[in-house]
């Protein structure tokens, strides 16, 4: 009995220590570069210059308990309750009409007395535990065409939802992709997958076609504007890239080495809400080119702890969690990165376990306690 | 329980390279930004960020020669609005408008533009700024700055000069020692965060400014107000156009006082100093502007009259062709070639000698005596003392004389030359040829800049000027003073007598051209003591109504000036 217990907490005497101390590390240089990008605006909005750092912090700790709690919850546990998990967490989409709290001319929180949390945040742990459940499910109904749409649609008819509910099509495109790519490695087909990405491509360039034709004053949406405005590719101040432009400048200015922790100009009010999408620039501006890419490497080194400990995993349901985590995780980072170096137009992606933001923190740390929880239970031959 | 087969794994690690190639090209998009592109980028945030503020150096003062401040500056506000810091926008349109008397669409325009520091007003009285100041509104800006003031407004205003928007001489001394005044302005490079407040953590470069030195001139205030006092005087009950009165010191050229009345008033340099009848378009306006500011002392020249018989005289007893004692006649005329040329005296002054003629300020006298001399040594002489250059004095625009050429001089001309007509010169000129015939033949530059001082009085630097010594015989010096301070003592010059002082002098009363349109210039050259000669002094009244003779209009003027200023030079009376 006691042996049994014993095995359930340490598992097959495998812990993923490097991933484990990459989550710790990211938490606290997140946390450091949030109070140098924060603590200005913040001293000046709410005269307390560590308001940012100290909310981050509470939704830190706090996730690292959640992530210790997932990474003792066994595989069987989760599957058993994947079915109300995935409701739940859909379901949270619709508190929006009841609850809705609207910040920054979005409609993306819910209010519950004063915590506020984004339910798209939820619906990607959802989607990932779901899909994962299925594809171990129906290994076989799968292969067929009906049976891969319709896995892809139990992703896809939540990220709709977040984006008719909440208009936040950012979150929406990232669970989209995080149900493409873990219905693509479920299948073992190529050819539906690579002709579904051929028909996206050709789309955006379509729709890049058309947006140039369009001058920004008559572009009707804000959207269609920022990506209008992203094609003219110019880098004067307008209203619609006031954000962006800041953020290239902060990035420019950064030079090899930085400006050094705490002395970018750029926070001081010039690039808006800097401790959030925008945070990247800010490490930029600060520790130049060589922190920038060491973040980029620390993302890469945290995917690639993924994709091993997946690969590795001791059943299917397990894999495709981490998966959906991997993808998760890249999708954002990629973004997030490219929408600041005016790679892609602008849509609000936060970077991982960096960006303010609580509902994040916590969901991707429950994340993280899932994958952890993996790697405990991989057999060592 | 399934297990993951190969294919999942295969797919995974594919996924992965996905992922790799993304991020590979995000770091090429990073270095491209970051190394490539960074120098674009870094200047223009730092033109975002970086405020370069000028701090003005303080112009330097002018004074007198006794320390007397006669161009100050004031302290003065600009009133900028920063958009970003600005609070309650309504509050300062309403403020500014009111305080700075500013029509409200002008001060809504430039409140509600988006810019980083819009200037709204410069020139502001102190008391105003102070005023906006207490209203305590974020994002609204008063910089003190400097504005020249002169305490005097008008005392001299002719040599003085005034400056411009930026503080720079527009004429007069202000341009002459631009250089020495205006001093150096200072630089303030700050950072500012997004609302433009400046950053006190991230150092400002500060560069000082260095304050101009201060000029200290020759002029004396008060012999300058009495001489001022005493040329209004005789502008308003002669009517006069205008009246200049110089006053210098013949030993060394310190110029005393430079009056041209009517002045104009110094701190409000842009406004015509009597009224208009009918309205100008701009362009004429500043053409009358143009014309208040000169300085005719220096800048007009005129047709000196008898007071240049000084130079015919001076010429003559050098050379020798006449002595003291020489005999003529005066017939009332002279007949020059096939011209009569007449004496002011219609009946003529019989038989005289050179010093009679002189005291009789005798045409007849003159063009025998410029005859005598001949064109050659009339132009030898004219050169000698200075006449066909300018005098060199420090104010800017100074004119030359006009004079014949050498080869078209005839009889007749050299004739008109002889009693001081038919050629221009500035009345400085005139001013400097006599010092050099009365103060032992050193021909001084006239001037009116002695040395610049720092804040504390000391000396920064001491001007020099030219001297050319010997023009004249000590001899020919010393017998000019005795027949010019006769001039004054017996002749036409005695209303320039001045009571318990040897005064020399000479008048003159010249007819302008055309002649015969009954405008006459009135002059009187006077010096005192005549021994030795302190101060001389000019007097030339322009177009004096009723009469107009030297002796009687102008002669006055300078005794008025003379028994003020000489005691106050402390000249001591003399025994006789």
């Amino acid at each position: 009995m006691i042996d049994k217990i014993r095995k359930g907490i340490k598992g097959n005497g495998y812990f993923d220590y490097s991933l484990f101390f990459i989550i710790i590390f990211m938490l606290c240089f997140g946390l450091v570069m949030l109070y140098s990008t924060s603590s200005y605006t913040a001293q000046i909005k709410y005269g307390n210059g560590a308001r940012f750092l100290i909310r981050q912090l509470v939704f830190d700790v706090a996730g690292v308990g959640v992530m210790l709690f997932t990474c003792l919850l066994s595989p069987s546990f989760i599957k058993k309750f994947s079915n109300y998990i995935y409701l739940f967490t859909v379901l949270s989409i619709f508190l929006v009409y009841p609850l809705g709290v609207e910040l920054n001319g979005a409609r993306r929180w819910v209010g519950i007395g004063p915590m506020t949390f984004q339910p798209a945040e939820l619906v990607k742990i959802g989607v990932i535990i779901i899909i994962a459940f299925l594809a171990e499910k129906m290994t076989r109904k799968i292969r067929t065409f009906k049976g891969s749409i319709g896995l892809m649609f139990c992703g896809w008819i939540p990220a709709g939802l977040v984006y008719i509910c909440t208009e936040n099509l950012s979150s929406a495109l990232i669970i989209a992709g995080i149900t493409f790519i873990m219905v693509f490695v479920a299948s073992p087909n190529y050819k539906g997958y690579l002709a579904f990405i051929a028909f996206v491509a050709v789309v955006v360039i379509g729709v890049i076609a058309y947006c140039k034709t369009l001058d920004v004053n008559d572009a009707g949406t804000f959207r269609v504007q920022r990506v209008v405005t992203w094609l003219n590719g110019d880098t004067t101040i307008t209203d619609e890239n006031f954000q962006v432009v800041q953020g290239l400048y902060a990035i420019g200015s950064g030079g090899l080495f930085g400006k050094g922790l705490g002395k970018s100009v750029q926070k001081l009010g010039f690039v808006p809400e800097a401790e959030n999408d925008m945070i990247y620039t800010i490490i930029c501006e600060e520790l130049g080119i060589i922190g920038g890419i060491s973040v980029i490497l620390l993302f890469l080194f945290m995917i690639w702890r993924f994709m091993i400990i997946s690969t590795n995993a001791s059943d299917l349901f397990s894999s495709m969690v981490v998966v959906g985590v991997m993808a998760h995780i890249s999708i954002q980072v990629i973004l997030n990165i490219a929408v600041v170096t005016a790679s892609i137009p602008n849509t609000g992606v936060t970077l991982p376990f960096i960006s303010y933001g609580g509902t994040s923190v916590l969901i991707l740390l429950a994340e993280m306690g899932m994958v952890l929880g993996v790697s405990r239970r991989i057999k060592i031959e | 329980m399934q297990v993951s087969k190969a294919y999942h794994r295969r797919k995974i690690v594919l996924y992965m390279f996905v992922v790799i190639i993304l991020f590979v090209c995000l770091t090429g998009v990073l270095v491209n930004l970051m190394i490539f592109d960074s120098e674009k980028y870094i200047e223009k945030a730092n033109e975002l960020h970086e405020r370069e503020r000028d701090i003005k150096a303080a112009r330097g003062k002018i004074l007198d020669r006794n320390g007397v401040v006669i161009a100050s500056n004031k302290t003065v506000c600009t009133i900028s609005v920063v958009y970003n810091q600005i609070e309650n926008h309504e509050e300062v349109i309403e403020v500014l408008s009111k305080e700075l008397e500013l029509s409200k669409e002008e001060v809504t325009k430039k409140v509600m533009k988006v810019s980083s520091r819009e200037k709204i007003k410069s020139n502001v009285l102190k008391e105003v700024g102070d005023r906006i100041r207490e209203y305590n509104l974020p994002g609204v800006k008063i910089d003190e700055d400097y504005k020249r003031y002169y305490p005097y407004s008008s005392l001299a205003s002719k040599v003085l000069g005034f400056t411009g928007a930026d503080n720079q001489g527009i004429v007069g001394l202000e341009v002459t020692y631009e250089d020495v005044l205006k001093g150096k302005s200072g630089k303030i490079l700050t950072v500012t965060d997004a609302r433009g407040i400046e950053l006190e953590a991230v150092a400002e470069k500060r560069l000082e400014p260095v304050a101009g030195k201060n000029l200290v001139t020759s002029i004396d205030v008060n012999i300058q107000k009495y001489a001022e006092q005493a040329a209004k005087k005789v502008l308003e009950s002669k009517e006069a156009k205008r009246v200049s009165v110089i006053i210098m010191n013949p030993q060394n050229g310190e110029i005393y006082a430079m009056v041209n009345v009517p002045e104009y008033d110094l701190n409000n340099p842009f406004e015509l100093n009597y009224i208009l009848e009918e309205d100008v378009d701009s362009k004429e306006y500043q053409n009358l502007l143009n014309k208040m500011w000169r300085n005719e002392s220096i800048n007009d020249t005129y047709e000196p009259g008898s007071t240049f018989k000084i130079f015919t005289a001076t010429a003559g007893l050098e050379t020798k062709v006449i002595t003291p004692n020489s005999t003529f006649s005066c017939p009332g005329y002279k007949i020059v070639d096939d011209r009569r040329i007449r004496c002011h005296k219609a009946g003529g002054h019989g038989a005289e000698n050179f010093v009679e003629g002189t005291m009789n300020s005798c045409n007849p006298v003159f063009i025998d005596t410029g005859l005598r001399l001949g064109v050659d040594k009339f132009y030898e002489y004219f050169e000698k003392l200075g006449l066909f250059e300018k005098t060199g004095v420090d104010l800017p625009g100074e004119a030359g004389s006009i004079m014949h050429k050498k080869e078209n001089v005839g009889n007749v001309e050299l004739a008109t030359l002889s009693f001081g007509q038919s050629f221009q010169i500035t009345p400085l000129q005139l001013l400097r040829m006599t010092s050099a015939v009365i103060n032992g033949g050193n021909l001084i530059t006239p001037h009116l800049g002695i040395k610049t001082t720092d804040n504390s009085g000391n000396i920064i630097d001491e001007f020099e000027y030219d001297v050319t010594e010997s023009v004249i015989t000590l001899e020919t010096c010393e017998t000019m003073k005795g027949i010019l301070e006769k001039v004054v003592a017996e002749g036409t010059g005695k209303n320039g007598y001045v009571e318990g002082y040897a005064v020399g002098g000479k008048t003159a009363t010249s007819e302008k051209l055309p002649r015969g349109n009954g405008k006459y210039i009135s002059s009187y050259l006077g010096f005192a003591p005549a021994n030795n000669p302190q101060v001389i002094g000019i007097c030339i009244i322009d177009e004096p109504e009723g009469i107009y003779y030297g002796g009687t209009v102008a002669a006055p003027v300078m005794q008025e000036i003379f028994d003020n200023i000489l005691p106050y030079l402390g000249i001591e009376k003399s025994a006789k």
